[in-house]
């Protein structure tokens, strides 16, 4: 099974000979080389010196680069945020780390209010290249308080760009374009992607990442399945879920296209409303919760531009409006799992 | 011909059990020395394999499978 | 002291005086007879900083623009005492194109890249961006500082416990002020702190703490001189408080019901204090006096008049600036 991706939207596709990473090795891979090559950049949050970050999202840095830039931070989530920010608004380039985006309560504020804020409230005089990194997702029993996706808080929020990588080769690509642009950039990884040994793993965790540095553009949806029955938006972790539902339909001949926004803010509209034109069926698939998010918003999309793209109404498969649960048969049944995706699928194209 | 091993990780266990996570390279895929082939985990330790060798590279074991350490996993030759 | 640093306390205090006078002339003018918070010329929110001169001046004294600033709701004292363009102060506070924020920002939301100046409208929150800046400047190897300013009530949020602990374990060239006006809004500081003193709770963050009781802008600025020089010289930061003296509401439209020391307010304006003092030490006289006051108002209303002849920032370009 390879993920075919439309040249128009991606960055060059992975040369033939390219060796195989996880997403998290990729993640790193990019961190290291933006590392090597500009000395402004540096990491800092909670355990990511000697434990190489607790989904693995710096293993090898500290060893590499020296405590001097990748820097073990106190439970202090306000005092090292608002640290990177200060330090990128006098032109370093930070990468700060949330552990769990579930614990953005306790420093929202320096995220929402100033990261994202500062360049418009300057009238575009003063600049926040920065990236947070944070793990999101759920699915192995964390419960409620560390489970969570949370794209659809950060992304209703104005002045922070927000993207999702689902796989390695986007993972890598993402962190470096992330890194270059002068804007704060919320990097959300699904741990369930990132290919670690320790926690369920879908395949497409590993996959092909070029060795030499490259940028995915932010902004930019990508195709990665195409098709002519219905139309899957999703992403992260439920892109996988999709291309493994899609083809075990298409031996029942049902043919769906997958688009896996990768970022969300700035949205690709454009590629959505493609899609939608040529399918004429929608199924959002949003591991966050169901109400006032991604979903949402992909509806509007379509709505407000034109309702007559839809032969039937879309579908939705998101997190039910309910704390994720801790016993394992009650969190499957909240999570868009395959065997909902499939559902509603079939939904979709009876209707 | 070379043979690679999972590697020691537990100095309690040594003869314990770990688990092949996961295959960079396919069954029979040219590798170069130095190259990360592998993944592997004893209990929350996990560690890297890299190819000894340059060759074609055969896979002992698949992914997920629970594998002594110090036993062979793949052979090059 | 010299006298030359004397004088130049004082001439900055006054210019502060001076434009808040102003602003606040300009502010009421157009929300008579009832107050419209949202109505006329400087509409919104607006926190003067008359009776805190001394802070400003007698710390900001030890800087030069390449230090950052980092201020709160109330600001202005700072932003003029660190060496903010006046004019294009006044045309943000007053919503303008030429303002420093191209009218995005506000009075609480001043940023110029110039001076390393900025500030925030949520309390104890500037504190943590100030630790970054001291960050960058160690690391390229200067002897650069940020002073990081908050007030009383903000020595109880968390950001100002983290900020304090993570700038003495990183040894960061930072000055951390409290200015305590003894009122948060309308809470005096007895009902929110549990010390009557915040350079106590500097001992807690292994870093040396004191407290300026009497308002006194020589005071200030000895106290700011050491913990300035402790954070060129690498030894990081300092905590000082300064007992200051909020002489008019917490924000204009506050009726100010709730406190029980206002007759005693004219009688603690500091910089009549000091006017005294340097009359008393034969360094001012009625002319000087005089003279000072009108250099000041000059400079001020010529700010404010280009405020006022500025252009408004056209609707269309309201979602500009969002991203670089």
């Amino acid at each position: 099974m390879t993920t075919t991706e439309t040249p128009a939207t991606t960055a060059t596709a992975p040369t033939t000979s390219a060796r195989r990473l996880t997403t998290a090795k990729a993640m790193v891979e990019g961190i290291a080389q933006e590392m090597e090559r500009d000395p402004s950049v540096f990491y800092l949050g909670e355990d990511v010196g000697a434990y190489g970050g607790i989904f693995s999202s710096t293993t090898g840095l500290l060893e590499r680069f020296g405590p001097e830039r990748v820097m073990d931070t106190p439970i202090s989530e306000s005092a090292f945020l608002g640290l990177a920010i200060g330090a990128a608004v006098e032109g370093m380039r930070p990468i700060a780390e949330l552990m769990f985006v579930d614990f953005f309560g306790v420093c929202m504020d320096q995220l929402y209010n100033h990261m994202a804020k500062i360049h418009y409230e300057s009238g575009g005089n003063v600049r926040v290249p920065m990236v947070v990194t944070t793990a999101v997702g759920g699915g192995y029993s964390d419960g409620a308080q560390h489970s969570q996706c949370l794209w659809g808080t950060f992304a209703h929020l104005p002045g922070m760009k927000i993207v999702v990588p689902s796989t390695p080769y986007d993972a890598k690509g993402l962190m470096t374009a992330a890194i270059r642009d002068d804007n704060p950039v919320v990097y959300m990884f699904h741990k369930g992607v990132m290919g670690l040994p320790w926690m369920a793993k879908n395949p497409r965790a590993t996959g092909p990442v070029p060795e030499e540095p490259y940028e995915v553009p932010i902004g930019r949806a990508a195709v990665v399945r195409e098709g002519g029955d219905a139309t899957v938006v999703t992403v992260s972790l439920s892109v996988h879920h999709a291309l493994d539902v899609a083809e075990e339909l298409a031996a029942d001949g049902i043919d769906l296209e997958v688009v896996d926004l990768r970022s969300l803010k700035p949205l690709d509209r454009e590629t959505v409303l493609a899609s939608v034109a040529k399918t004429g069926r929608l199924l959002v698939v949003d591991e966050d919760y169901l109400s006032y998010g991604l979903s949402g918003e992909i509806a509007a999309t379509v709505a407000e531009t034109d309702p007559g793209l839809l032969r039937s109404p879309m579908r939705r498969v998101a997190v039910p409006d309910v704390p994720i649960p801790y016993a394992h048969p009650l969190e499957y049944a909240v999570l868009p799992t395959r065997d909902r995706i499939r559902e509603a699928v079939h939904h979709l194209v009876r209707a | 011909m070379t043979e690679v091993l999972f590697p020691q990780l537990s100095d309690q266990d040594p003869d314990g059990e770990g688990v092949l996570a996961t295959w960079f390279v396919d069954d029979g895929a040219t590798v170069a020395g130095g190259e990360l082939i592998a993944e592997v985990m004893v209990g929350k330790v996990t560690s890297e394999v890299i190819a000894p060798v340059p060759g074609a590279i055969h896979l002992k074991v698949k992914e997920d499978d629970v594998v002594r350490q110090g036993s062979v996993i793949a052979t090059i030759s | 002291m010299d006298d030359s640093v004397r004088m130049n306390l004082y001439r900055t205090m006054v210019l502060i005086r001076v434009f808040e006078e102003a602003i606040l002339r300009d502010y009421h003018a157009d929300k008579r007879p009832a107050f419209d918070i949202g109505a006329g010329l400087v509409p919104g929110e607006m926190h003067l900083s008359a009776g805190q001169e001394p802070v400003a001046a007698g710390v900001c004294a030890h800087l030069t623009a390449d230090d950052a600033v980092t201020a709160t709701h109330r600001p202005h004292h700072l932003a003029i005492a660190h060496g903010v363009d006046l004019e294009k102060l006044a045309a943000e506070i007053f919503g303008r194109e030429t303002g420093l924020g191209r009218g995005r920002g506000g009075h609480m939301h001043l940023f110029d890249p110039q001076t390393h100046f900025s500030c925030s409208g949520i309390i104890a929150e500037g504190y943590p961006p100030a630790l970054g800046q001291a960050f960058a400047f160690r690391r390229r190897g200067t002897d650069r500082i940020a002073v990081a300013v908050t007030g009383e009530g903000a020595a109880n949020q968390g950001a100002f416990h983290e900020s304090l602990n993570l700038a003495a374990l990183w040894r960061l060239p930072v000055v951390f002020v409290v200015e305590d006006n003894d009122w948060g809004i309308s809470v005096p500081r007895s009902a929110s702190t549990c010390v009557t003193s915040n350079a106590v709770r500097a001992a807690g963050y292994d870093m040396p703490g004191e407290r300026v009781e009497d308002n006194s802008v020589e005071a200030v600025y000895e106290a700011a001189g050491r913990a300035v020089a402790r954070a060129r010289a690498g030894q990081g930061p300092s905590l000082i408080e300064v007992h200051t003296l909020r002489m008019w509401g917490h924000f204009e439209g506050d009726a100010q019901a709730y406190r029980t020391d206002l007759e005693g307010v004219p009688g603690r304006d500091p910089i009549a204090t000091y006017e005294q003092a340097l009359r008393s030490a034969g360094l001012l006289d009625d002319g000087q006096v005089k003279t000072v006051n009108e250099d000041a108002v000059g400079r001020v209303e010529a700010a404010i008049d280009f405020a006022k002849n500025s252009p408004a920032p056209a609707p269309e370009t309201a979602t500009d600036y969002v991203f670089a």
